[in-house]
């Protein structure tokens, strides 16, 4: 018989995602230098791979990829970018995800892994979109020049679906989809998986997923 | 492979298509500049003058002009984004496309504004006071510590609203 979630399966989570958030919240100040250069540098690539001549760099410079270009005045100021609040939404994938039961068997984390991958995509497209819109519409004539009105609205849209609503939704969205079966039992929308062989009594089998 | 329509009859199916389109529609509508001007920043402004209400009751010296809480300790802008507007169109959204009456929709949707929009207003005087006491702690605070937990907890309330909502309905035995 399968086995449905426990009345209290809510509770526990509720009750657990605090101490997750601080774990989350050390992991990630673990983390951030490394984050801050991958976010970066990934961001960095996709750009460059669809410009030419290729003249754009992001420098990682106290938590800000400093977006400088080769074709710059050596005397011009260099825009920046705060990374902080570009991948701080990391906090909230894994305070979610150790907020789930047994968050550090074999098939949580690589559930957690696979999350993080495609919240990791979602911001360097951030930054991609931070940078592109900057280029399309904060250098003037230059702007004026190389970039069209239907594309500063492009650029400008996806920058603000991938940053506010992105940064907040994002998180959520994807801990949903890579853990549906863990988190519909807690709110109540369908049956829990059968429970592993550790729970039940039965030799360790792994759960299909 | 299950067809559209079977995959329709799933309730948590159907959630996630619903939350997912009404997220989009959501977001989207708060993008354009018409609603942009008619709604979100008259929201912001009366966030501002709801903080600058609590930081008075405080004893605070406050001058709220727009989304600007000014002290001659400290001053602070709101902008969309520190608002909990995002955070309760999630909730929101959330409710809405969950399979539950539109009795308990009504209430979550009230109890949870009000209580992501109280987590809010504890956020901005919290962050009005770091910045007085502790500037250099505020960008780190204002980002890192509470924008994760107004998120975390719009998620926490959504999940005991839903198991609530679910069980009412009888889905949860």
């Amino acid at each position: 018989m399968t086995k449905r979630a426990g009345p209290d399966g809510h509770r526990r989570f509720v009750r657990r995602l605090p101490v997750a958030a601080i774990v989350a919240l050390a992991l990630w100040a673990l983390l951030r230098p490394g984050i801050d250069g991958a976010v970066s540098g990934f961001a960095q690539l996709l750009i460059r791979a669809y410009e030419y001549p290729k003249v754009t760099r992001l420098v990682v410079v106290d938590h800000r990829a400093e977006v400088r270009r080769a074709d710059l005045r050596t005397d011009s100021g260099v825009p920046t970018v705060a990374l902080t609040e570009i991948h701080f939404n990391t906090i909230v994938f894994l305070a979610l995800c150790l907020a789930l039961p047994r968050p550090w068997s074999r098939r949580q984390l690589e559930r957690l892994a696979m999350g993080w991958s495609v919240l990791y995509l979602s911001q360097a497209l951030n930054l991609l979109f931070h940078v592109k819109f900057l280029y399309a519409s904060a250098f003037g004539a230059w702007s004026l020049q190389n970039y069209s009105t239907v594309a500063r609205n492009v650029f400008g849209f996806l920058q603000y679906a991938t940053d506010l609503p992105g940064r907040f939704a994002f998180p959520f969205a994807i801990w949903l989809g890579f853990n549906w079966d863990q988190v519909m039992p807690i709110v109540g929308l369908s049956p829990a998986p059968k429970a592993s062989g550790r729970h039940s009594g039965k030799p360790g089998r792994g759960r299909r997923t | 492979m299950p067809s559209l329509r079977n995959l329709w009859r799933r309730p948590d199916a159907r959630f996630l298509v619903l939350f997912l389109g009404i997220l989009l529609i959501a977001f989207t509508a708060i993008a354009l500049q018409p609603v942009n001007d008619a709604v979100v920043i008259p929201y912001t402004t009366f966030v501002a003058r709801i903080s600058g209400a609590v930081l008075s009751m405080l004893g605070e010296d406050i001058t709220v002009a727009g989304c600007r809480l000014s002290s001659p300790r400290f001053a602070v802008t709101i902008y969309n984004g520190c608002n909990g507007l995002i955070t309760s169109l999630i909730f929101a959204s959330g409710v809405l496309a969950f399979p539950a009456s539109w009795r308990a929709k009504a209430a979550g949707v009230v109890g949870g504004l009000l209580a992501i929009q109280v987590i809010n207003q504890v956020r901005i005087v919290s962050l009005f006071y770091i910045g007085v006491f502790l500037p250099e702690y505020f960008d780190e605070s204002h980002i890192l510590i509470w924008q994760s937990l107004v998120i975390l907890a719009g998620v926490g309330l959504w999940i005991a609203w839903a198991r609530l909502a679910a069980a009412e309905r009888g889905v949860a035995r």
